[in-house]
Formats: C-alpha cells, structure tokens, sequence
C-alpha cells in the first residue's frame, strides 16, 4: 500500500471572497446604471430639445414649431422606450450577481469584461430562437398575450416620470390629476394577458399556473390598492408630483414614517404625540404590506405561484419561447421596477434627500458647476455653454440620483427575499390574503385617516 | 336579476377531473419518474407512479460479469450514496466466502460510508428546498460542504460519485497523508455549518406551513408497505440496521438513532435527516480517534521498522491492520453459497441477495432497494394533497429513481 499526500487543495470561501465579490458587484451596478440613465438622459435630451431647437432655428413658419413641440412630447416615450430594455437586462444581470453573492458563488462572469454583457448576449440568443406555436394552439391569442402582458403596465406607469423627474418642464405634461389611480389600474391589466396566455397554450401546466395567477392578482390587488389609498387620503391627493412634493424635507416627512405626522405633531398636548407616534408606526407596517402585496402582484417568489417552476414547469410561459418569451421575462422585471418606483414615490419620499440639507447641498454643487461651464466654456465656444445647461437641470439631477437609489435599493431587498424564502402553498397564499392582509389594510386604513384628524 | 336556470341540467354543471402525466420529464421528479395524476381543480383524487424508465437490468448484468468487473458497477445503482451498495455486496459476498474482514478496512468503511450518508442528505436538502420553492438562495448552501466531502472521495478512491472504494474483502487503498487531518477539520466545522441551515429552514415560517402536517404517514401504513430508512423513523419506529442488527464495527461505537415522535409528517423526515447528518458526523469523529493502527502517517512510521514488509505475521502490516484481505484481481472468485446481507443506506435498508456457485460470476442476484418500497406508498400519502405538496411529498421521501429501477 502506497500513500500520497493530497495535492488538490480545498478551497475555502471567507468573509474575503465574499468583500471581493461585493465590491466587484458594486462595480457592475454603478457602470451599469451609468450606462442606463446616460442612454435614457442622452436620448430625451436630443429627442426634446437639441432637435427641437435645431428644427426651429433652421425652419421657419408654424410647422416649425409644430413638429418642434410633436417631438417634445414625444420625449417621455422615447426615455421609456430606451430604458426599458436595457434596465431588463441590467437588473437579470444583477439579480444573478447578487444571489451568487448571497450563495458565495461568483455568478456570470465571462461574456463581456467580468460577466457585463451576459444578459446582452442572452437577449441576443432569444431573439434568434424559433419561434414556436404550439399544436392546437389558439395563434392570435398566444402572439397577443405577451403584448397585453407588457404595454399596459409599462405606459400606465408614465405618470410617475412626472415626479420622479421633479416635475421637469419636458415630463410635466405626462402627469395627471388622478396619477396614482391611473397607475394602479393599468397595472392590474397584465393579468388577462397571463390568463390570455396560459388558456391559448393548450398546456394544463399552463392553465392551473393561469388560473392561479388570476386568483392570486385578484386577492392582493385590493391590499395593494387599500395601502395606496391610505397614502392618497394621508396626501390628500391623488397626483403623484403633489404627493412627492409633500414629502420633502427630511426622513420625517416619508410616508413610509407617518407623512409629517412626527413633524407637524402638537407638543404641548399629549393626544397629538402619541397620535403622531402610532400613525408613523402604522405607516411602517403599512409599507410592508404594500411590498408583500407587490411582490404577489408581480408574482416573485414567495409568491410565485403561476410560475412555479418545480410544480408547474414554469406555469403560463411554459410553451412560449423565442422573442414572445422574451417579453414575458422583459415585463416581468419592469413590472418589479414599477412597483419599486411606485413606492419610492409614495412611500419614500421620492427624490427628497433624507436630510434636507443634503438636497441643498447637492443642487448647489451641481448649479455652481453649471454656471462655471457656462462662463468658461460658453465664452470661448458660443453654444456649447446652453447646451449643458440645457442638459442638465440641476433639481432633476439631485431628485433622478434620490430616486434611483431608493428603486434599485428596494429591488435588491426583493432579490433578498428571493434568495431566501420557499414559496407559499395556493390555499396558504389565499388564507394570508384574505384573512390577514385585507383586515389589516381595511384597520390601517380607518385608523390612519382618524389618528390624522388627532395629530 | 337572477340568472334563468331552466333550461339547465345537472350534467350542464358537472365539473371534470383532470388527468394530467407529471413527469418523466418534470424538473422536481428527481429523475424520470412518472406519476399519473388525476387532478380535481388543484386537488390530487388518484396518482399512480409509473416506473421503470431507468430499468437497466442490474441483477442480470451481475449474472454475467464476474465479481471484479461488477463491483465497479453496482455505485451506479443508488448515484448518491455509492459506498452502501458496494457495501451491501461485499458483506454478501464475504458471508459466502467466511472472509474476515480487518478491522481496519472495516473503520475505513464506516468512515466513507458515513461520510457518504452526509453527502447525500445534504443533496437531498438542497434539492428538497428547491421542491419546496426556494429556488435560488439556500439550495446552494449544502453544496459547499458537500464539495469538501467529494473532494475527499475524490483523494481517496480517484472518484467523486462512483467509487467503487469498498471492495470483497476490505477496501481498495489506504488513505492518502493529510485526508484523516482534513477530515478531521470538517467533522469540527460542520455541526456549526449545519446550525446554520437550521437558522434559515428550521424555524421558517414558510417552510413550517408548507411541511407541518402534510404527507402524514401513519407508524402502521409505514409498516406495511415496507418503508425503511429516515422515513419510518419519521413516523416514530426505531429501525436503524445499525443499532437493529449491527454489523461491522457499528456496536463499539456510540450514537443515538434520530427517532422522530409524532406525526411522522414531512417536517418529521426533514428533522429526522437532519439530525442523522449529526450524528454521522459524531460516528467519524469517534471512527477517527479508534480507527486500528492510528492515522496513515503513524501507521507509516511504525512499518518503517519492517519496512513495510505486507507479511501477513508481521505486527505492523498483517492481521488487522490490513486493509484488504482477498486479493483483487480479475480471477477474483466467491466459494459456492448463498446469502442475504443488508446495510442502512441513507434512504433505508439496502439488501443484496446472492447465489454463489464458486465460479468467477454470481448465479443469482436479487437486490432489495429502499427507494423502490418507500416509493409504493406515495398514493397513500398523496391523495386529498393540491399539487403543490406533491412535490413536498415525493421530495421527503428521497427517492433515487436508477434505485427504483435498477
């Protein structure tokens, strides 16, 4: 009997693997991000004002003008057009970045420098695959599902570019009285294009996973809605830029921390204190329902009933592939980051710093430096000093960085989730809605309205 | 207004049952299992399994090879615990032969057979996570250890799944330096390892509800389908073949059998796996302070004085301190006999039938494979279930299909 010594060493993850591996994801989110919001910036700017004002300074007449303000109305369509593929892929990517980091793996990390391009290529390979429809299936329903699934949430939610952009002269006009109500109900659209998807697949694993999700939107819909609501009557309003204006200056004013209940609190009575105090925690708690009412709403585990891809071999999309699959995996993110968005705008207090002060501090910066480029560089080069001026707004700028933050926070907060928690049973995800979460939105939502007349 | 029910009849109103194949090509059926299932809405009213598509003859096959190339064979039958059906073979094998096995080869068999036992749990709690849902974040977390533990296989038998380390007669090499030292290292860290998936399954509340009182598998329906292994302890019977009818050097080692009293629920079979990976792990530690001889490196410096000389009466290379007793060759031949001889793998008794005629190749094989016996009850635990706890159900039985079929 001969012995060796072993020569292959066992590898063994630390807490440095894991700072190497976070930091290289920090990277990857910063560059990507960069990449997006300058792609989105660069296109509105040429859509909304280098053109039309290159059209009206060589033009001339009332066309002019005409096509001129077409285009600038155009611009909202054309920054959601831009962004939304490429935040689909970046936030794929990240996803699968950040739950090798929770798993101490390394996640995608060949195609492109260190993985960056991964999710391009897979968007490429997707594009190419066939594109098959299955025996006995019912054509125009199956090619008009996907469509159903991914317009209507993503047009319903233009409204919010209204206040996430400040109210920017170029967005303002996309912002409705009714906002938030406009929002909400084109977002409960999708569904049918689910339900539409999973019948003309001629798939019982397609039909049970379409089935559930029509149950399942329709039970954590109206918590969803009931908590939106209660913000609506805590505002006073149902437009989304009045109720983010509201929310500026300070952690305090958030919804998410009583809407300024904390602030505007009597302090000579103690009735009004200690109102205060339960609104504000009433207000946490109501926040968290809204997420786990949005997480069932765009069905990411624990709520994934419809897909389930151990039961029901990925549920509604289980036929689809090629470009149609495509966009069902397109709106399935984009819905993740409209439900964010939504509630950075009405939870998060939407571009407003924590502090106030930071937003005056960084709205000064950026304005000194527009005015630096505007002296120098608009001396020496005659137009060059009104275009960066025109390119950048100094309030946007701040309230954009603000809101990009807070999404993209609370969208790692759902890749958390994901990384972490078994999916629930349909009886069990049913009993939750209705038994647990309902009452409680109905409490919240009666409490918060008289503890408000209280404060 | 109310709805003109008239013209109605009552076959008008008449619900179907759904008849739907689950499988052999389904992510969670472990495999190529097929399970018919009638479905009522989401609810299951009859489910037949439908095996065999993994049939690859194993008996036959070890009728016509001889001992030697067989050996090699039969790891494949259960993928993931190797160790026992080569151990169920040899000890056949050996019972025929009247072969005495040292005493050394039989630690080391204890110590990859355990080593094995954990390996495998810790696939099936992965896997068993991913059944239930979790999809992405915890399933990858027993991977870590059990790459330690292939990467140990790999050091000592050349191979990570199919080993073929326990052979007729003892086992095939001693370990390499340093793998006892390892070894040693992982049994310290893994208790600690396994508190953690315990923080994050044990106490889910979502993992509860989903597990908690589902796939309750009564102590006298277990008994009467023949379920062996962590699901009838599960349900509250103490049948472990290790304490129940010991064999190798299992009575001079200490451990308590996980016996898991109450429902005997899917709960019950995650704990009762769990709770076993433990206790493994106390049975390798204790194996590699007893072991006979010490260490490799030890042992080593003691044959310096024979240099290493292999004679059978020498006090440093014979008796017990072998580690194989028969010589492997390919005339490698069993006397004439028959015997029955079975191990506790980690899904339950694994039992191996033999007739021996003293040839080079077996007369008769006849293997009794756990998977195959716990899979006979799923309809019993599965009707009255929606179909996402079938998956809940099917996974807490750890059924390894090619164990099915053979």
């Amino acid at each position: 009997m001969t012995s060796s010594t072993i020569t292959r060493e066992i590898p063994k993850p630390g807490i440095n693997f894991q700072l190497y591996e976070l930091g290289k994801f920090i990277r990857l989110s910063l560059t990507w991000l960069t990449i997006i919001f300058g792609a989105v910036w660069i296109a509105s700017w040429l859509v909304g004002v280098l053109l039309p004002a290159a059209i009206e300074q060589f033009m001339q007449g009332d066309n002019a003008h005409f096509i001129g303000n077409v285009l600038r109305a155009l611009t909202p369509i054309v920054s959601v057009m831009v962004f939304i593929p490429i935040n689909a892929m970046f936030m794929v990517l990240c996803e699968r970045r950040a739950l090798a980091l929770f798993t101490v793996r390394k996640g995608p990390n060949r195609v492109g420098p260190d993985g960056y391009l991964q999710t391009a290529a897979d968007a490429v390979k997707l594009l190419f695959k066939e594109d098959i429809t299955p025996h006995g299936a019912d054509a125009i329903m199956f090619t008009l599902a996907p469509i159903i699934f991914f317009a209507p949430s993503i047009f319903g939610a233009l409204p919010l570019l209204a206040a996430v952009t400040a109210d920017h002269p170029l967005y303002s006009f996309v912002n409705l009285p009714t906002g938030i109500f406009y929002v909400l109900a084109m977002s409960s659209i999708p569904v049918v294009g689910l339900v539409m998807g999973s019948w003309a697949s001629n798939n019982k694993y397609s039909l049970v996973g379409g089935l559930r999700s029509a149950a399942q939107a329709v039970s954590y819909e109206i918590p969803l809605v009931l908590s939106i609501i209660t913000v609506c009557f805590m505002a006073g309003s149902l437009d989304v830029v009045q109720i983010a204006r509201q929310q500026a200056g300070g952690l305090l004013n958030w919804n998410v921390f009583g809407g300024g209940a904390l602030t505007h609190a009597n302090l000579g009575s103690i009735t009004s204190i200690v109102a205060a105090l339960i609104m504000s925690l009433s207000c946490v708690i109501l926040f968290c329902m809204y997420l786990i009412a949005a997480c069932a709403e765009v069905n990411r585990i624990p709520f994934d009933l419809p897909e389930a891809e151990s039961e029901l071999v990925s549920g509604y999309n289980t036929e689809y592939s090629g470009i149609k699959f495509a966009i069902f995996f397109l709106a399935e993110f984009t819905n993740l980051f409209i439900v964010s968005t939504v509630a950075t705008v009405m939870f998060l207090g939407c571009g407003a710093a924590p502090l106030p002060i930071l937003d005056e501090v960084m709205v000064g910066t950026v304005t000194s430096l527009l005015a630096w480029a505007q002296n120098n560089l608009g001396a020496n080069f005659g137009q060059l000093g009104w275009l960066i001026n025109s390119l950048i707004n100094p309030t946007t700028f701040v309230a954009a960085l603000w809101v990009i933050l807070k999404v993209y926070s609370l969208v790692v907060f759902a890749i958390l989730v994901r990384g972490t928690l078994p999916r629930f049973r349909i009886d069990q995800l049913m009993d939750f809605g209705w038994k647990r979460l309902i009452p409680l939105s109905l409490i919240l939502l009666i409490a918060i309205t008289f503890l408000k007349e209280l404060v | 207004m109310a709805i003109d029910t008239a013209g109605l009849t009552s076959d008008d109103l008449k619900t179907e049952e759904m008849v739907i194949n689950m499988g052999p090509q389904h992510p969670a059926t472990h495999g190529v299992l097929r399970l018919l299932l009638t479905l009522d809405g989401e609810y299951v009213t009859h489910v037949e399994p439908v095996i065999g598509h993994l049939h690859r003859a194993q008996e036959w096959q070890g009728q016509n090879r001889t001992w030697f190339q067989y050996q090699a064979l039969i790891d494949r039958v259960d993928y993931l615990s190797g160790m026992f059906t080569s151990w169920a073979l040899s000890r056949a094998a050996e019972t025929i032969d009247e072969c005495h096995v040292p005493e050394r080869a039989e630690y080391m068999r204890v110590i990859v057979a355990e080593m094995n036992r954990i390996t495998s749990h810790l696939l099936w709690l992965g896997t068993y996570l991913i059944d239930l849902g979790a999809m992405f974040g915890f399933p990858f977390y027993p991977f870590r250890e059990r790459e330690k533990l292939l990467d140990l296989f790999e050091a000592i038998a050349g191979q990570r799944m199919m080993f073929n380390y326990i052979r007729i007669g003892g086992v095939q090499r001693e370990a390499p330096f340093g793998w006892f030292a390892k070894l040693k290292a992982f049994t310290e860290e893994f208790p600690d390892r396994i508190d953690e998936y315990e923080a994050i399954v044990t106490q889910n509340p979502i993992f509860l509800k989903r597990t908690k009182g589902v796939g309750i598998l009564k102590k006298s329906v277990a008994m009467d389908y023949g379920v062996t292994g962590p699901c009838i302890r599960a349900s509250g019977i103490n049948m472990d073949l290790r304490r129940f009818k010991p064999y190798s050097v299992y009575p001079k080692l200490k451990f308590e059998v996980p016996v898991i009293e109450g429902d005997g629920d899917t709960w019950a079979r995650y704990m009762c796996r769990i709770q076993e990976m433990r206790q493994s792990n106390e049975i390798i530690k204790q194996c590699l302070d007893q072991i006979t001889g010490g260490w490799p490196e030890e042992l080593a410096e003691r044959r310096k004085s024979c240099n290493s000389c292999g004679k059978e009466d020498c006090a440093n290379c014979g008796g017990d301190l072998k580690i194989m007793a028969k010589k492997q060759n390919a005339g490698l031949r069993v006397k004439a006999g028959e015997a029955f001889a079975a191990v506790e793998s980690p899904r339950g008794t694994l039992g191996c039938y033999v007739i021996s005629n003293g040839s080079d190749k077996a007369f008769r094989f006849k293997w009794r494979n756990p998977s195959f016996c716990n899979l006979s009850v799923l309809h019993e635990l599965l009707v009255g279930h929606p179909i996402a706890d079938i998956m809940a159900i099917f996974g807490s039985i750890d059924v390894i299909l090619p164990d099915v079929d053979r």
